[in-house]
């Protein structure tokens, strides 16, 4: 098992871990920021499997405009989940 | 929002369009493109907006709804260029003209003048992406009144 | 009751799922490589750029990205028209 293998699979258990973060929390400012650096990482993961264009569209994408369009929905409604 | 956040951003956003700018011209010899170069300049808008808020980039709607329809109208016209062959036929490549330099086979350090109509459908098609997604952050934004929590 | 049937779907879900992945070909080993040895081989001499992916976006299979920007396009005349400003 290389160096690359290891690193590959640190990367999906935190991808994973951080969409698990983003169901869990009720806060759902702090559910979008995880739900942003899983996709960050999912961006990596991109890159690490040498598809740097897949990797940009998803950094660009997922990780910056669905982040802010989420923040700006969660300004113009309710900050905590209920119940 | 906060001082911090503003002067974050006041920083960011000449950086972030920057690159936006290199991924689209550049989409023809590394990896990127269009559409990747325009969701890289989108977030800076996004960044402006959540930095500033909605009603300070109302001005913005149309020049991004704008944007959009030339790039999309642009796109059309360069795959009507190969008509006399097929649709979306390259015309360009390799004929000595604007982006025409022909390309020696296998691995060579890439020359920005070639590739023929690729280089103007990436900057058509990153301007549309830009003023398409620009224009629904911006809506969203100003969705539901002007308050700016 | 209403739990044991949730997750009787989940385990028949996930069953098929793994049952499908344990006949996936062993990672980055296609067999069927004639289409991308024919881009690899033609796109310099054809399109001129250096870039494959970008010669295959654009040239090779321009009808997809037009149908991409034809999505975008609905979806941003989409978004303007639900969250227009309604004059009352």
């Amino acid at each position: 098992m290389t160096i690359l293998a290891i690193l590959q699979v640190l990367v999906l258990i935190l991808i994973v871990a951080g969409s698990v973060l983003a169901v869990w929390l009720k806060d759902l400012l702090a559910s979008v920021i995880a739900l942003g650096a899983s996709s960050l990482l999912l961006a990596l993961q991109f890159y690490l499997l040498q598809a740097p264009d897949v990797a940009i569209a998803e950094a660009g994408v997922g990780a910056a405009l669905t982040t802010a369009i989420f923040v700006l929905a969660i300004r113009k409604t309710r900050r905590k989940e209920e119940e | 929002m906060s001082v911090v956040v503003r002067t974050i951003a006041r920083i960011l956003i000449p950086v972030i369009l920057v690159f936006g700018g290199y991924v689209i011209l550049h989409g023809h010899l590394t990896p990127g493109g269009g559409f990747q170069g325009g969701a890289v300049a989108a977030s800076a808008v996004a960044l402006l907006l959540v930095a500033v808020g909605a009603p300070a980039v109302k001005k913005l709607k149309a020049p991004f709804s704008v944007l959009e329809d030339l790039g999309g109208v642009a796109f059309v016209v360069l795959g009507f260029l190969g008509i006399g062959f097929t649709f979306f036929a390259n015309s360009l490549a390799g004929m000595g003209g604007l982006f025409g330099a022909p390309v020696p086979s296998g691995p060579n350090p890439g020359v920005l003048n070639t590739a023929g109509t690729v280089p103007l459908m990436n900057w058509a098609v990153g301007l549309k992406v830009l003023g398409g997604l620009g224009a629904v952050l911006v809506l969203f934004g100003l969705f539901g009144g002007d308050d700016d929590r | 009751m209403r739990y044991w049937t949730v997750l009787a779907a989940f385990a028949v879900v996930a069953g098929c799922l793994l049952l499908g992945g344990a006949g996936m070909r062993p990672f980055g080993a296609p067999r069927l490589d004639a289409m991308d040895q024919y881009f690899n081989a033609r796109s310099q001499a054809e399109v001129a750029a250096n870039n494959v992916v970008t010669a295959i976006v654009f040239d090779y299979r321009g009808y997809d990205t037009l149908g991409e920007a034809t999505v975008l396009f609905v979806a941003v005349v989409g978004v303007a028209l639900i969250l227009r400003r309604v004059k009352r």
